[in-house]
């Protein structure tokens, strides 16, 4: 008997496709906006709003007057990029007291995360919260997640968000992107639409050198070039993929879903596009040219280019824009003259780029479908809590930890300490957050120049046709573009030709690349687009 | 180093399984008229305090190394782990496909890349790789004074206790472009060096890592049989006029020929096993094509792409070429006049 209910519970959860207009509506939680602090710089072009001032301890206000949680345990699973702190540190401590849940955080590396995720979710044993980068829904993952987790729509759909009032500030887009499988089973990270990745120089070593920033792909090579000096360890930039697959226009790589466009009556898939190869080949030019760090070039990327960047050894490196601030807070303590800018995306031949709108919401928290209804309940209270808005002592907790311990307060500034560097970061922010925001008060400008770039790039932004959607693709055809991101590292060094991809995308097509064509058109058809 | 531990762990294996038949036999060479005539329970009754002693081990190997066999049925399967929160139940209802993932990994071109280039290895890590520690052994065993000895060893082992991430990390930071090496040469004028990235000689690169790591750990099993030659044996042929070299190629090399033997068959045995973190390390520096073997090739696509089926099937199929290579193997031994690893 277990067994057959097992079966027909699972059968269900399967759901394949999407879920949008009046079925989503009937699921989505009621939106409640939250005005604790009115934005420094508001949001223009879809970019995220900005708190450029530090707010008084004694003006915070509060958002969770009384503590949801039971004292129940959790475990939580969550990516990390770096050096994961202890447990029971004193942020952890303070944030589980306040919370009034005890939560016991299992953090994996980042970079390789998609590597553990499928064999996790394949065990018996899965951790209570799961936390899901969107870029890690690859092959079969997204099947796992509508078989394995809880449906939170008996606790969040409609009104019944009001009883988590910092849940019910999320904005609907973003709740939308957390219905897996007809369910709602995510909570959301909201995130601005318009691209958060840039790429980033040296301000301070630019205007050392005399160096002007380049404005087109040609520019780039030449500027690079002439950069470059192996003899004294410098070299012009890391692996710049990503920023090509930008500026020729690419749609982007993250969400399967945001692959496809219509263009002409036609799904288009980004591997199929012309400006892909243009993008793979100006990249492979930088790597021909000698200019990228060798150390990028034998793929160890991520957290060591940023490292590459402030060490002086690369002069250019790309990087989600919270960069900007993060490395300036870093080296600022060491280093005063240390100055970085963002280089604003141009397009093919210098002028205005094309650039496609990502999702908004690109992390997700899950809660394991053995979870018991009190568990539930403390895993919303967790996600609650940490989606406070700027201005209250929530926000102040859970971003900057334990006064005195984490952060000293200095002119009336926030500063993280060494402690609070090392254990207040991406643990319990990736649980909950509000509308998209940038946050700096310690350093006004950059968080004016973060707001500033996205609002400049969302006025070249580009909704494609499945966004705002959370697809399911079914499982025959969930493997099929697994191995282009490593088809892609290697043509651009130099290892495979762009007619190794033109052959890749042939054999994509026959091995039902044109049926799965067929399966999105018919999704667009049944449900039309989420914009 | 992947020559060294597998085979051990398989024969630790192994142990447990053979050691009531062993002590039986033993017993039964002392009085080998009587063995015929011992029943099975006579034996049972006999011998239950070491079957006793033996039990968890062949609960283990049971455990760990038996029932996971059954799990290949999912390669003659479309399995969905995802279906139920029990992998076996999942097992029972998935579908069935009958060859099909067998004809996906014969039809895809990146299986046979993995498949030559676990070859490719094989052979160079037994041409280059293989003879070192027998080397090596003879020259520490041809230092006399024990402290020059114990030192000389101890630094021979002391890398097998690196992990593969800092070997390649040490390997990067000297012969990577950005490297010692790398850097002394820019200072000269040239430019562009980096062994760590080139596609064509990573083979090499691997090889020597694995030389570099586990050549001196290697050399243990050597030793072990070298001090079981009498040294009357050494004498004698001094005494009779035997140089150096004649001493080392009648007493020494003969001492360690069964050895060789078999550690050759546990090697070609294991053939098709060349390394898994330490070529993984490396994939993304040289690309699949150059890196993929095997078994990394299986792992990419059950864990990473969760293809479970597809990587069943691969690795079945891996299993399966591994088994004949031993029964292979230890034939040629057999013919050879060797023991192998096992005798019928």
């Amino acid at each position: 008997m277990p067994l057959l209910a097992a079966c027909g519970g699972s059968q269900e959860a399967r759901k394949e496709g999407t879920t949008s207009g009046k079925d989503a509506a009937k699921i989505l939680p009621a939106f409640v906006a939250s005005n604790v602090v009115t934005p420094d710089i508001p949001s223009k072009n879809g970019s995220p709003v900005g708190f450029t001032k530090a707010i008084p301890a004694a003006e915070l206000k509060t958002s969770v007057p009384q503590k949801l949680g039971s004292g129940g345990k959790l475990t939580a699973m969550t990516p990390y990029w770096g050096t994961p702190p202890k447990g029971n540190n004193p942020y952890y401590t303070a944030m589980n007291k306040a919370i009034g849940v005890d939560i016991t955080w299992q953090n994996q590396d980042g970079v390789t995360y998609d590597q553990k995720l499928g064999a996790v979710l394949a065990s018996s044993d899965i951790p209570d919260i799961v936390v899901v980068p969107d870029w890690n829904l690859t092959g079969r993952i997204p099947t796992a997640i509508n078989a394995k987790f809880a449906d939170l729509g008996p606790y969040l759909s409609g009104d019944k968000v009001k009883e988590y009032p910092n849940l019910a500030a999320v904005p609907s887009d973003a709740w939308q992107r957390g219905i897996f499988g007809g369910q709602l089973r995510a909570i959301p990270m909201p995130a601005s639409y318009v691209t958060g990745m840039a790429a980033m120089y040296r301000k301070d070593l630019f205007q050392k050198e005399g160096y002007a920033v380049p404005k087109s792909p040609d520019e780039f090579l030449s500027w690079a070039k002439s950069a470059t000096k192996a003899r004294s360890k410098v070299w012009a930039c890391d692996d710049m993929k990503w920023t090509a697959l930008q500026v020729f226009g690419v749609q982007p790589g993250g969400d399967k879903a945001l692959w496809w466009n219509l263009e002409g009556g036609k799904l288009v898939n980004r591997i199929e596009t012309p400006q892909y190869l243009e993008a793979l080949e100006w990249t492979r030019k930088l790597y021909a040219a000698g200019v990228v760090h060798p150390d990028a070039v034998s793929g160890k990327s991520g957290g060591s280019a940023a490292n590459r960047f402030t060490a002086g050894q690369v002069l250019v490196y790309n990087n989600n824009i919270s960069d900007w601030w993060g490395k300036t807070a870093e080296q600022r303590t060491q280093n005063p003259d240390f100055e970085m800018g963002v280089i604003d995306v141009f397009g093919p031949d210098g002028g205005d780029p094309t650039l496609w709108a990502g999702q908004p919401g690109g992390m997700f928290s899950f809660i394991s479908k053995k979870a018991s209804k009190q568990q539930i309940k403390d895993f919303l209270a967790l996600c609650n809590y940490c989606a406070a808005p700027y201005g209250t002592k929530e926000f102040m907790l859970t971003a900057y930890g334990v006064e005195g311990t984490d952060y000293t307060v200095k002119d009336g500034l926030p500063v993280k300490t060494q402690q609070g560097v090392n254990e207040v970061s991406s643990t319990y922010d990736l649980t909950g957050n509000p509308a998209p925001y940038v946050a700096y008060p310690d350093f006004p400008d950059i968080t004016r120049g973060i707001v500033e770039y996205q609002q400049r790039m969302g006025a070249f932004t580009k909704k494609s046709s499945f966004y705002g959607l959370t697809v399911t693709e079914p499982t025959r055809w969930a493997n099929l573009v697994d191995d282009f991101e490593q088809l892609e590292d290697d043509v651009v060094r130099g290892r495979k030709k762009i007619s190794d991809v033109q052959q890749a995308v042939s054999d994509w097509k026959k091995r039902g690349g044109d049926d799965l064509r067929a399966w999105y058109m018919k999704l667009l058809d049944d449900n039309g687009s989420a914009s | 180093m992947s020559h060294s531990t597998v085979p051990r762990s398989r024969a630790e294996a192994d142990t447990p399984t053979k050691t009531p038949t062993a002590s039986g036999g033993t017993t039964g060479r002392r009085d080998t008229g009587r063995q015929g005539r011992i029943g099975f329970w006579v034996r049972l009754r006999r011998d239950r305090t070491l079957l006793l002693m033996t039990l968890p081990a062949v609960l283990l190997v049971l455990v760990f190394n038996y029932v996971p066999i059954l799990g290949n049925v999912v390669a003659f399967q479309d399995y969905d782990p995802y279906l139920s929160d029990n992998g076996f139940v999942a097992m029972l209802q998935s579908p069935w496909v009958g060859i099909e993932q067998f004809q996906r990994v014969f039809e895809d071109s990146q299986f046979w890349h993995a498949v030559q280039n676990t070859f490719v290895l094989f052979f160079l890590q037994l041409l280059l790789f293989f003879p070192v520690p027998i080397v090596l052994a003879l020259l520490i065993n041809s230092v006399i004074r024990p402290r020059v000895r114990a030192v000389a060893q101890a630094i021979m082992y002391l890398p097998h206790f690196f992990s593969w991430v800092l070997v390649v990390t040490v390997f990067q930071q000297i012969f990577g472009g950005a490297g010692v090496i790398a850097q002394t040469l820019a200072d000269h004028g040239v430019n562009g060096f980096d062994v760590m990235t080139d596609p064509s000689t990573f083979k090499y690169l691997v090889t020597v890592q694995m030389i570099w790591k586990d050549a001196g750990w290697g050399i243990i099993v050597f030793l072990a049989a070298l001090s079981s030659v009498s040294n009357d044996l050494y004498e004698a042929a001094a005494m009779d006029g035997a140089g150096r070299w004649r001493r080392m190629w009648h007493i020494t090399l003969p001492a360690l020929r069964p050895v060789i033997a078999l550690l050759l068959v546990l090697r070609v045995g294991d053939a098709l096993t060349v390394g898994f973190e330490q070529l993984l390390l490396q994939r993304q520096a040289v690309g699949p094509d150059a890196s993929e073997v095997l078994d990394t090739y299986v792992w990419w696509n059950g864990i990473r792409n969760q293809d479970f089926s597809y990587a069943a099937a691969a690795g079945l199929i891996k299993g399966l070429v591994g088994l004949t290579l031993v029964l292979v193997a230890n034939k040629v031994a057999h013919l050879m006049g060797e023991q192998g690893v096992y005798k019928k």
